[in-house]
């Protein structure tokens, strides 16, 4: 990344753009987005601290971790496979506990890891992406997404085994 | 979304009526504080990669990028608006380097140019949300960190079965997608011939 970046000056540069005073004119378009999308991130993270609070996120994972485990995905990450789409820095700080807990070079922990590759904040990347558009139905997209990440999971999960 | 956070809200407010009803405003009340937390440090990160993208955009690369990519993006999303195609472009480029805090505001911006204001997810719309949730990744950097902190033998050892895992999922994704849209398709035309 530093390459890319340093890379990046050199050639704007050589085109002779002006970049300070072109950076600046995109880095103000910040706060205004960041306004704009903040509603919709409150929505979803009060609903994701009741969820836990409430224990249904502890309800799901013991309904689910034998579904998963039939379909190859251990128990130790079933919590990070079902948090994963609501929240990024809740996904990562459960992704350090089980560093800690099994290791960060065992098999769990290397799925654990490439899992975080395959799956996405979902719910999160919806919110945000529709919230500046008409959109009011999202029709099939959330399960269809959903679907794809538990592939990738199930994937991950294969092939963490095999390389 | 509305049918999901409702069910769900009302679900977790039942259950903590009954265990600990003390605790849901201040749950409620925490959580929102530590989205004001995330926001500016959204609002960091946002300025800076914004920043490096209008530069970038003002270099021409995005264009170039743009045109490299087009093929791609014509056959996935069916448009050869250029400032869509633009936006994907980077927003599929950001992504695989992970870097999705550069990927969001194009993400976003692409999602605006795509509306056609009629309330409902286009087909279109749909596969930048599905590209997004299954995209290919080169550099996992923040996984890579976590593992160096805590300290692994070979932090980097995931990024093959990473790119592997990924690169299946984005082609199952994709096709998935692609599948269903033409099945939508033809049902459409099919209601349209027998009306």
């Amino acid at each position: 990344m530093p390459i890319l970046i340093a890379g990046l000056m050199l050639y704007a540069r050589f085109k002779k753009v002006e970049t300070y005073n072109v950076f600046v004119k995109g880095a103000k378009g910040s706060i205004n987005l960041v306004l704009g999308i903040f509603p919709f991130i409150v929505a979803i993270m009060v609903m994701v601290a009741l969820m836990r609070a409430s224990g249904i996120t502890d309800m799901l994972i013991r309904l689910l971790s034998p579904i998963f485990n039939a379909l190859g995905i251990p128990t130790e990450v079933s919590e990070l496979v079902l948090l994963r789409p609501f929240t990024g820095s809740g996904s990562y700080a459960i992704l350090k506990d089980i560093y800690t807990t099994y290791g960060v070079d065992t098999y769990v922990g290397r799925c654990a890891s490439v899992i975080m590759g395959t799956s996405e904040t979902l719910f999160y990347v919806a919110t945000v992406y529709f919230s500046q558009t008409s959109v009011k139905k999202l029709s099939y997209a959330i399960p269809l997404a959903l679907i794809c990440n538990i592939f990738g999971t199930i994937i991950a999960c294969l092939i963490c085994r095999v390389l | 979304m509305n049918k999901i956070w409702a069910f769900l809200m009302l679900l977790s407010t039942l259950l903590l009526l009954i265990k600990n009803p003390s605790a849901l405003v201040t749950e409620m009340t925490e959580s929102a504080m530590g989205v004001i937390n995330l926001c500016v440090e959204l609002v960091a990160v946002y300025a800076i990669w914004l920043g490096i993208l209008e530069i970038v955009d003002k270099t021409g690369l995005s264009e170039k990028l743009a045109r490299l990519l087009s093929p791609l993006i014509k056959f996935l999303f069916k448009t050869t608006d250029p400032e869509i195609t633009k936006m994907i472009a980077m927003n599929i480029s950001s992504n695989m380097l992970g870097v999705g805090n550069a990927a969001t505001p194009c993400g976003i911006r692409a999602m605006q140019l795509m509306d056609d204001k009629s309330g409902k997810a286009t087909p279109a719309m749909i596969m930048l949300l599905v590209v997004n949730a299954t995209s290919i990744q080169l550099l996992p950097t923040t996984t890579i960190g976590l593992r160096t902190a805590a300290g692994s033998a070979s932090p980097t050892d995931i990024m093959i079965p990473t790119l592997v895992a990924t690169f299946l999922t984005a082609c199952f994704g994709i096709s998935l997608t692609l599948l269903i849209q033409r099945v939508f398709k033809r049902r459409k035309k099919k209601s349209y011939q027998t009306t």
